[in-house]
């Protein structure tokens, strides 16, 4: 069963359509990526699943249960536009925002302690929030967003403004939690990220999914058969003007083989020439080139 | 409720702990006698002394006395100089003895005082209530001036102008002494005002509350663990529950004061009246004297019951609004022209509180302790005058339906304010979230 599954979902502002017809299913225990350009309507998408909004048709389930408020209290989300209250101290306000989940006090307390430990910043617990910088209060907000232990966490841009540590810091935190069992929804427009961390993605532009599935599948599903091959030696002309040449240099040439064709054709054919290979590597297209070009497409 | 909760706590616990809620608790009280200290002051030193020399040429006047004003803005002076002479001193040099010169022409005929009339020349101009001072004072001398012309003399005046005193006595409510209008109208005026000036303090509190939250962004993180309507509601409650508090401690205040000094009490009850309306209407110390006589005539139980029971009924219905302007504002605070539509009917609220002491019966007075917008301050104003029961019932019914309806409204505008960055809202746009459907 699902984490949790949209069907049909529509949500419009007036004439603004910020989600039209959109479906997909986010499996358990996976690190779900929710891509998509600027006003794609992710963050639409978002505040419905954490009942922030309501759709005006389709469903949500969650769990295979239909998506209601008892839910909020399994769903942790750190939203891009983030911010807490400056007057509050670091403690309480975390044990506040834990109660908002359902936690009991002491259980709030109980936890807020673990977590400050864990991150070592149990010294900033009678701090003001004024007091502290843009980075210590974005590692407060992932404590305060996780620290109900939900079953789905929704993470939009959880990197921005953070210092290279602290970022491995939150991306390790990240793994840790999915080797649990978290399911976690990603939000980002940074697609080195989504490579690294995603298992699935899917991509929305203008309120309209465009495309899903996994990283490697799309990758696979995207390629062009593009090969790069490095040799040593001299290659007869005559040979190169049998493939479609993408480019070459020094020693390394980009080719492009027919749809029809499997790499191992293209290594027997080079083998053939007597091109002395040194390296030959299949070319995958990067989720960055999959998304600019179907979000251009589109 | 139980996430209710946890808001009234967090908003009572950080409001209260601020210093600026000691601050406000402690400073309101003197604040108040500095209010009603400096505005005795004001009325006392606004009034410039002004010297006015009395040219007679008719020669008409000069047995009649003229008296001075009794709180000595105007002296005159009855003088024997040339006017012409006079006239140059006051107009050339500052240093002259007068300000002004009444100059009573020759011809002056008793019979037609307007024609030719007497004239009051002067450099700097007085005011309004000095010019009616000086006309009343010049009227009762012309008076004066027939009398002895009709050869009436001082004790025949006197008698004729004998004032009569009624005493006003209720036939229903034999502990209303004299002057329980008085009592009534101070006491009625006290409670308007404090539901006036609490909605717009707490009003504003609650607002601020909601832009702060929408400005920093945490209201996105809320919301995902509570309904926007918790989240309106908690912090109205909470807020709410700050302003019981510090009611709670101002009267232990005032009490306290008032161990200290049994006539504070009395200058209080009377300058917090709206200060100015009152003195005008006359009061001095022997009212207050009757006022003090009369509270145990006044309806004690009703009072102490309804006054709270409009005050949060009030606070409901102005907070759950001023809470939605808080969400539709820009983050940075500007389109102040949001807030008008809830102070339009605060402050007309008081404009027929002011008029309804004084003509408790009128039908302006019902109409307003009946409509829910301004209820709340009108009817505080008319409990000492004893309002029908029914009246007070049907008031209170639709008082509990317009907070149940401006609540409505307002969550709905809230929803979709708080988390709309960026934009510029339009009144029209504010009606088009409250028939949207979430």
């Amino acid at each position: 069963m699902s984490q949790l599954a949209l069907r049909h979902i529509v949500k419009k502002y007036g004439d603004y359509i910020a989600s039209d017809d959109v479906s997909f299913e986010i499996p358990k225990g996976k690190i779900f990526g929710l891509l998509g350009p600027n006003g794609a309507g992710k963050t639409t998408l978002i505040r419905m699943i954490t009942r922030i909004l309501y759709p005006d048709s389709g469903s949500i389930l969650f769990n295979g249960e239909i998506l209601s408020d008892k839910h909020t209290e399994r769903t942790g989300y750190m939203p891009e536009e983030r911010g807490l209250y400056k007057k509050m101290k670091v403690g309480e306000h975390l044990v506040y925002l834990a109660r908002l989940k359902g936690l009991s006090g002491a259980d709030a307390k109980k936890r807020v302690n673990e977590w400050l430990e864990k991150f070592e910043i149990t010294n900033w617990r009678e701090k003001n929030i004024e007091e502290l910088s843009k980075g210590m209060s974005q590692k407060v907000q992932f404590i305060a967003t996780v620290i109900h232990n939900p079953e789905l966490l929704i993470l939009d841009e959880p990197f921005s403004g953070l210092d290279p540590i602290n970022s491995k810091l939150i991306e390790d935190e990240i793994h840790h939690l999915s080797q649990k069992g978290v399911t976690i929804i990603f939000s980002t427009h940074r697609m080195e990220q989504v490579e690294e961390i995603c298992d699935e993605i899917v991509l929305v532009n203008k309120g309209r999914k465009i495309l899903e599935g996994g990283v490697k599948e799309l990758k696979q599903q995207f390629k062009e058969n593009k090969f790069r091959v490095s040799y040593s030696g001299e290659i007869l002309n005559g040979f190169l003007d049998k493939l479609q040449v993408v480019s070459r240099n020094n020693g390394e040439l980009e080719v492009k083989f027919e749809e029809e064709h499997h790499g191992n054709d293209l290594l027997k054919l080079l083998v053939e020439h007597n091109v002395e290979v040194t390296s030959f590597n299949e070319i995958l297209p990067s989720i960055n080139e999959i998304f600019i070009r179907q979000v251009q497409a589109n | 409720m139980g996430k209710i909760f946890i808001i009234i706590q967090r908003e009572y616990i950080t409001r209260v702990r601020r210093k600026s809620f000691l601050i406000t608790t402690l400073l309101a009280p003197l604040g108040f006698f500095l209010l009603i200290a400096s505005s005795v002051l004001i009325s006392t030193f606004s009034q410039g002394k002004t010297h006015v020399a009395i040219v007679d040429e008719s020669g008409l006047f000069k047995d009649i006395p003229i008296p001075d004003a009794d709180d000595q803005s105007v002296y005159f002076h009855r003088v024997t100089e040339n006017y012409d002479d006079l006239l140059s001193e006051v107009t050339k040099e500052e240093s002259a003895k007068y300000e002004a010169l009444i100059f009573i022409p020759a011809d002056f005929n008793v019979n037609t005082p307007n024609n030719p009339a007497i004239a009051y020349r002067y450099v700097k101009r007085p005011g309004m209530i000095k010019q009616q001072f000086i006309n009343q004072r010049m009227t009762d001398v012309l008076q004066k001036l027939r009398m002895k012309m009709l050869q009436v003399d001082e004790q025949q005046i006197e008698d004729m102008q004998q004032k009569v005193k009624l005493n006003f006595e209720s036939l229903d409510n034999s502990k209303e002494k004299q002057g329980y209008t008085d009592a009534a109208a101070i006491v009625g005026m006290v409670m308007g005002f404090a539901i006036y000036i609490s909605l717009f303090f707490y009003g504003t509190m609650i607002m601020k509350g909601v832009m702060e939250e929408k400005s920093n962004r945490i209201v996105e993180v809320l919301t995902s663990s509570v309904q926007p309507f918790q989240l309106l509601m908690g912090k109205i409650l909470g807020v709410g529950a700050v302003g019981l508090t510090q009611f709670v401690l101002w009267i232990i205040l005032m009490f306290g004061v008032n161990l200290f000094s049994g006539v504070l009490f009395g200058i209080a009850m009377g300058s917090g009246a709206g200060m100015g309306e009152l003195k005008n209407s006359g009061l001095d110390a022997d009212d207050l004297l009757i006022v003090t006589q009369n509270l145990s005539a006044l309806p004690i139980a009703q009072i102490v019951i309804l006054f709270p029971l409009y005050f949060l009924g009030g606070f409901f219905l102005y907070g759950s609004l001023f809470a939605a302007v808080g969400a539709a504002m820009g983050e940075d605070g500007d389109q102040q022209s949001l807030m008008v539509p809830i102070t339009i009917p605060i402050i007309i609220s008081i404009f027929i509180a002011i008029n309804v002491i004084n003509n408790p019966d009128s039908s302006l007075g019902f109409w307003g302790s009946i409509i829910p917008f301004t209820s709340p301050i009108v009817m505080c104003a008319l409990l000492p005058f004893r309002p029908e029961w029914w009246q007070i019932l049907l008031s209170i019914v639709l008082l509990i339906g317009g907070f149940v309806l401006t609540t409505y409204v307002a969550a709905k505008i809230y929803r979709v304010g708080i988390l709309m960055y960026g934009k510029k809202i339009k009144m029209s746009e504010l009606v088009r979230w409250i028939f949207s459907k979430g």
